[in-house]
C-alpha cells in the first residue's frame, strides 16, 4: 500500500510536466563568444535575438563566399568585401556586379558591424538581418531574387543539413539566412591595432603618430569620433558632384531636401588598407583624401557647418600635418583582423 | 486516512492534466473587397471621379495586411502569431483577398485590429523576413533599401476629369527610421465579429477614400508619391480610413 501511495504521489508531480524541457540545446552547436572589446560601447545588434553560435557562423560564412547568391552563380558577398583590404572592394572605385556591371557606390567595410544602427552609406537599411537583401537584390551587384536564392539553397543537401544544425526550427528560411550571414558578420571584431595597444598601455606612439593624433583630436574626430571613429551621422563633406552619378545621398532614403548629399560618415579602422576613399571611391589615397579636405572642399547644397567656418572652406592643413595625420591613420590597421582565418575564403 | 489521500491524490490526477480552460478554436477567413461607389473596382477600365473633379483609373492595387488582432468586449486581445500575421492583398489575384487565419478562440469579438504595412519594430524580426519572397514576387519591396511597400496603387488620371490618360503612382513605404507611415485599423461593428456564430469577416475598402478621407488629394498636384516626406503621410493617413466591417455576403 505504501508503495501504491508513493507511486500515485509520483505521478502527480510529474503529470503535468510534459510541457517544460522542450528546450533541447543542441550540444555540437556551441555558442560563440562575443570578443567585446574593453573600449568599445555596448553592441547595437541584439545578440540574445540571434546569438553567434560555431554551426550558424559556418553557414553565415559559406553563404558570404557562395556565388550561388546572384544570378550568374559567380558573384559572392566575398567578392567585393575582400578581407585583406578590411572587406573591401580592393581598387575599384565603385563595386563590380556581375556581368561587369558597375554599381554607383563604393563597397564599405566590413568589421564592427555589432555596433552600427544603420547600414550603407545613406543608412537606407536599419538593420544588419535586412542588409544583404540591397546587394543580393541590386541589378548592378548581385541580380538576384531572395526567393531564387531561398530555392537554391533548398535543393542543396550540404545546407539543409547547415540550416537544420545551426537553428531550432532547421529550416531554411529567409530569416534564418539572414541570421546566419549576421551571425558572421558581427563576430567581425577589429580592435587590435597599435591605436588599441595605446589606449590599453601596451605600445607607444611614435612622435610622428602622436603629433598626427593631437592634430586628428583637434580637426577630425568632431567627425570621426570615439573609438569606431565615427558619429554615423549622415553629412555633406564637400565633394564635386559626380555628374555620372549625381548621388543625392541621404536624401533617398528621407526625401528631405537638407539630406541631399550627406553620406554616412564612415568608421576609420583600417582606413590605410580600404582604398579608394568617398562614397564613389573617387580617391586612391589617404594623402588625396587630406588634400581633398584642405583645398578641394565645393561650398554645395547642405556642406557641412565644420567645414565652412568664417568663410573658409575645408580644413587647413600643411604638408607636414598631412603627414603626421597618415602616420596616425596607419595606427588604425588591425593585421590580425585582417589575416584572421576565421573570416577567410580558403 | 491513506485510503482518503489516495482518493484525493487519484481524484487531483483525474483532473490535474484536464485544461479547465479549454477554449474551442477555430479557422476563420477574412475577405478584403476594394470597392468603388459600393462597387467592385475594375482594373484598367473603370473610370473614376475624386471630389476634386479629377478622374482616374487604376491599374493596379496592392497592400500589406499585418499584425491582426482581435479585441473582446473587456478590452482582453487576442493576437494571431506575428510570424504567421503578414498577408499580401492583390485587386489582380481573387485568392489573395481572402485570407485565412487558423487556431483563433471562438469569441464574440467587438472588435478587429489590423496593420497597413510592415512595423519597424517587427523588421526583420520575428520571423517577419520570411514574408520577404511573397512581397518581392509582388514587387512590394524595394530592393535599393531592403524595404517593404506598404500600400502601392497605379493608374492613370485626368486633371480635368476626362478619359484618364498620364500616369499616376503611389508606392507608400517607411522613410528610414525618421518617418513610419505603418498604420493601424481598428474596426468595430454593430453586429460584433461573433466567432460562435459565423467563421466569416467581411471587410470593405473604398478607394474613393484615397483621395479625401481625411487630406484632400489631388493627382496633378504630385502624381508620383514614393519617397516624400510631406505627400506620402497624407496617402498614408487616408489609407488607413478606406476600412470598414461590412455584414459577410460573397461579393467576389
Amino acid at each position: 500500500m505504501n508503495k501504491v501511495f508513493l507511486i500515485l504521489v509520483l505521478i502527480v508531480c510529474f503529470a503535468c510536466s510534459g510541457e517544460e524541457n522542450t528546450y533541447v540545446e543542441i550540444s555540437e552547436n556551441k555558442k560563440l563568444d562575443f570578443p567585446q572589446p574593453d573600449f568599445f560601447p555596448q553592441p547595437v545588434y541584439n545578440l540574445e535575438e540571434n546569438p553567434p553560435t560555431e554551426k550558424g557562423f559556418e553557414l553565415g560564412k559559406k553563404l558570404f563566399y557562395d556565388g550561388r547568391l546572384s544570378s550568374t552563380g559567380v558573384i559572392s558577398c566575398g567578392f567585393c568585401h575582400v578581407q585583406e583590404f578590411s572587406f573591401t572592394h580592393h581598387t575599384h572605385e565603385v563595386s563590380h556586379g556581375v556581368d561587369g556591371a558597375l554599381g554607383t557606390r563604393n563597397a564599405q567595410p566590413l568589421m564592427n558591424l555589432a555596433y552600427f544602427e544603420e547600414f550603407s552609406w545613406d543608412g537606407a537599411a536599419q538593420h544588419l538581418d535586412s542588409f544583404s537583401i540591397i546587394p543580393i537584390t541590386t541589378d548592378t551587384e548581385m541580380n538576384e531574387t531572395v526567393s531564387n536564392v531561398i530555392n537554391k539553397l533548398k535543393s542543396d543537401q550540404v545546407y539543409s543539413e547547415l540550416f537544420a544544425e545551426a537553428f531550432n526550427n532547421g529550416e531554411v528560411n529567409t530569416q534564418n539566412m539572414f541570421r546566419a550571414l549576421s551571425q558572421f558578420m558581427v563576430m567581425m571584431v577589429s580592435a587590435d591595432t597599435k591605436y588599441d595597444k595605446v589606449l590599453e598601455g601596451n605600445s607607444v606612439f611614435s612622435e610622428e603618430e602622436s603629433a598626427g593624433q593631437s592634430l586628428f583630436e583637434a580637426k577630425c574626430a568632431s567627425c570621426h569620433k570615439g573609438i569606431l571613429f565615427t558619429d554615423q551621422s549622415y553629412r555633406n563633406n564637400g565633394l564635386s558632384i559626380d555628374p555620372r552619378y549625381n548621388d543625392i545621398g541621404r536624401e533617398r532614403v528621407t526625401g528631405l531636401e537638407e539630406d541631399k548629399y550627406k553620406f554616412k560618415v564612415p568608421t576609420l579602422r583600417n582606413i590605410a588598407v580600404s582604398l579608394p576613399y568617398m562614397h564613389d571611391g573617387r580617391f586612391q589615397s589617404l594623402k588625396e583624401v587630406l588634400d581633398h579636405y584642405d583645398s578641394g572642399v565645393e561650398p554645395t547644397q547642405n556642406l557641412d557647418p565644420s567645414l565652412q567656418q568664417e568663410n573658409n572652406l575645408g580644413i587647413s592643413l600643411t604638408e607636414t600635418e598631412k603627414n603626421q595625420l597618415i602616420s596616425f591613420l596607419n595606427t588604425l590597421t588591425d593585421d590580425n583582423f585582417l589575416l584572421d582565418r576565421r573570416f577567410s575564403e580558403f | 486516512m491513506k485510503k482518503i489521500i489516495c482518493f484525493v491524490l487519484i481524484s487531483m490526477l483525474a483532473v490535474s492534466c484536464k485544461d479547465d480552460d479549454t477554449i474551442e478554436t477555430t479557422s476563420i477567413e477574412i475577405s478584403f473587397a476594394n470597392k468603388i461607389n459600393s462597387q467592385n473596382i475594375e482594373l484598367n477600365t473603370g473610370v473614376y471621379q475624386t471630389t476634386l473633379g479629377e478622374s482616374y483609373s487604376i491599374n493596379e492595387l496592392k497592400y500589406i495586411i499585418s499584425n491582426i488582432s482581435f479585441i473582446k468586449d473587456n478590452g482582453e486581445i487576442f493576437t494571431y502569431p506575428v510570424e504567421d500575421s503578414y498577408f499580401l492583398v492583390d485587386e489582380e489575384v481573387p485568392s489573395s483577398k481572402i485570407i485565412s487565419l487558423e487556431n483563433i478562440p471562438v469569441v464574440n469579438y467587438k472588435k478587429i485590429k489590423f496593420g497597413i504595412g510592415v512595423d519597424q519594430s517587427n523588421y526583420p524580426l520575428n520571423d517577419v523576413d520570411n514574408f520577404v519572397p511573397t512581397a518581392e514576387e509582388s514587387l512590394m519591396h524595394w530592393s535599393w533599401s531592403a524595404g517593404y511597400i506598404f500600400f502601392k496603387i497605379e493608374g492613370e488620371y485626368s486633371s480635368t476629369g476626362d478619359q484618364p490618360d498620364e500616369n499616376f503612382l503611389f508606392h507608400i513605404v517607411s522613410h528610414g527610421t525618421n518617418l513610419d507611415n505603418y498604420k493601424t485599423v481598428e474596426l468595430s461593428s454593430n453586429f460584433g465579429f461573433d466567432l460562435t456564430e459565423n467563421k466569416l469577416i467581411s471587410i470593405e475598402a473604398d478607394l474613393s477614400k484615397l483621395f479625401n478621407a481625411v487630406y484632400d488629394i489631388r493627382i496633378e498636384d504630385k502624381p508620383d508619391i514614393q519617397v516624400d516626406p510631406v505627400n506620402a503621410p497624407k496617402i498614408a493617413e487616408n489609407v488607413s480610413q478606406l476600412f470598414s466591417s461590412v455584414p459577410f455576403s460573397s461579393t467576389e
